[in-house]
């Protein structure tokens, strides 16, 4: 009796766990259908964004079907949000009269709205994706509230703030540099670079507050500007940089000073390298080779000869080949009293020469 | 004219091309430089637009490809910022014009005439 009651309830438990599989099963389909279905809608519906968006830039007859589909999906939120990030993608692509056809389709099919709605979410990446859309489309009314996004914690949303000022007032959306305490990847600082196109007179004031910033992301920053736009007048406020705490500051002092060259640099950089560390070093050596300058002549030769580091010798021995003194290390080369590892160090920067 | 257009963007590609077509020309799409170097094997092209960066083979490559079968065709390339060395380059293989991205389908237009004399 017992035997049965087991076998009868086994037999129910493989029909509840043979359920459970289909009931699993017809879940994962339905799933995938889904996902397959929103996949299939987006790229249909690309389609016919793009379409709209070559009809608007190119100026072509009307089609009226095309239009009629259009209009049938323009109330859906998820292709209206489409719409948004290829209209916003397309900005990127285009310049004079279709990037204002684009803009011509933000306001007439008030994307503008979605733009506004994203901004005030408050997942990071809606922000941040709010806050491009506005900028890309040019909504100044946006810029109070996009400001205070400059002090917001999470990277994307302050990051997508920064870029969108900049993009708003060019240098002026710069000002958050003034206070600014956190990182700024190398990333963001190319993008910011790449938006500014002029320097208004008499930003010297700003640029020397900056150098002086305690966030080293902020001096690196300024100091990349400074070579971008080749601020001559800014040369000793950098050269006293090479006594800055932070090494990577040192490296870019270096790299703008070789931008900014004068005839003091060269010397300037003899008579503070043998204080600097070895990044440093490297970094002046690299200058060097840049400026090509007859009077580091015989101070490679020193570095080559005395210096403790291979990697010193090393791009001595480079700059020196860039100098025409390939007669020298050829000379030195075959010297009885030259030691092997130097040898190997010459014929390195020579090989590297007819490579 | 017969223009052939070697672009991996769609919507820039179309923008072009109905642009091209509204002009009165003929054109030809391609969405790779592989596949552009084949058409420009096969046909007598008036002139070619193409992107640096592409699949298979890049803007360069289908310079030097023209240069090698020796086919004399105005080239004018599309670059995006911070590709200046790769212009250069370009221009060494022969290439006659370049815009960068993002740019203006108009000037676009403006300068294939104006290599054309049309």
């Amino acid at each position: 009796m017992s035997q049965h009651i087991v076998l009868h309830e086994l037999i129910l438990a493989i029909i509840a766990v043979l359920v459970l599989v289909l009931l699993l099963i017809i879940a994962v389909l339905g799933y995938s259908f889904y996902s397959y279905r929103i996949l299939h809608n987006r790229h249909s519906w690309r389609q016919i964004i793009e379409y709209k968006i070559i009809e608007t830039i190119v100026g072509t007859d009307k089609n009226t079907e095309h239009d009629q589909e259009f209009g049938k999906y323009l109330k859906e939120p998820s292709f209206r949000a489409l719409f948004l990030d290829v209209l916003v993608a397309s900005d990127r692509k285009f310049s004079g009269a279709a990037k204002k056809a684009i803009n011509g389709l933000f306001y007439q099919f008030k994307l503008e709205d979605e733009a506004w709605r994203k901004l005030r979410q408050r997942k990071a990446y809606l922000v941040a994706g709010g806050i491009q859309e506005l900028a890309a489309m040019n909504v100044e009314a946006a810029i109070p509230e996009i400001k205070a996004k400059l002090n917001d914690d999470r990277t994307a949303v302050y990051q997508e703030a920064q870029y969108a000022m900049v993009s708003f007032q060019g240098y002026e959306g710069l000002e958050f540099l003034e206070h600014f305490d956190k990182p700024l990847s190398d990333w963001q600082q190319l993008r910011l670079l790449n938006s500014i196109h002029h320097i208004p007179e008499l930003s010297d004031v700003q640029f020397y507050s900056w150098l002086k910033s305690t966030n080293d992301y902020v001096v690196i920053f300024t100091l990349r500007l400074i070579r971008k736009f080749r601020l001559m007048p800014m040369y000793a406020a950098v050269h006293d940089l090479l006594d800055h705490p932070a090494i990577p500051v040192r490296v870019q002092a270096i790299r703008t000073m070789q931008a900014i060259e004068n005839s003091t640099t060269i010397r300037q950089f003899i008579t503070c390298f043998d204080q600097q560390p070895i990044e440093v070093q490297l970094e002046i050596l690299k200058s060097m080779k840049v400026a090509r300058s007859r009077e580091s002549g015989d101070f490679l030769k020193k570095q080559l000869w005395n210096h403790a580091e291979v990697s010193i010798k090393i791009s001595a021995a480079e700059v020196l080949v860039v100098l025409g003194e390939v007669d020298y290390l050829h000379e030195i080369s075959r010297t009885a009293d030259t030691y092997d590892q130097l040898i190997q160090i010459i014929k390195h920067a020579l090989q590297e020469k007819k490579c | 004219m017969l223009i052939l257009i070697a672009e991996d963007d769609e919507l820039i590609l179309r923008t072009v091309e109905h642009k091209l077509v509204k002009e009165g020309h003929e054109v030809v799409l391609t969405r790779n430089g592989q596949e552009a170097i084949e058409k420009i094997g096969e046909l007598e092209f008036d002139l070619v637009v193409t992107d640096i960066m592409m699949p298979f083979a890049s803007g360069i490559e289908i310079l030097a490809a023209i240069k090698r079968i020796g086919k004399k065709v105005p080239v004018i390339v599309l670059s995006s910022m911070g590709q200046e060395e790769v212009v250069v380059d370009a221009f060494d293989l022969g290439a006659s014009d370049f815009m960068v991205k993002p740019f203006s389908p108009n000037e676009l237009i403006l300068r294939i005439k104006r290599l054309t004399n049309k």
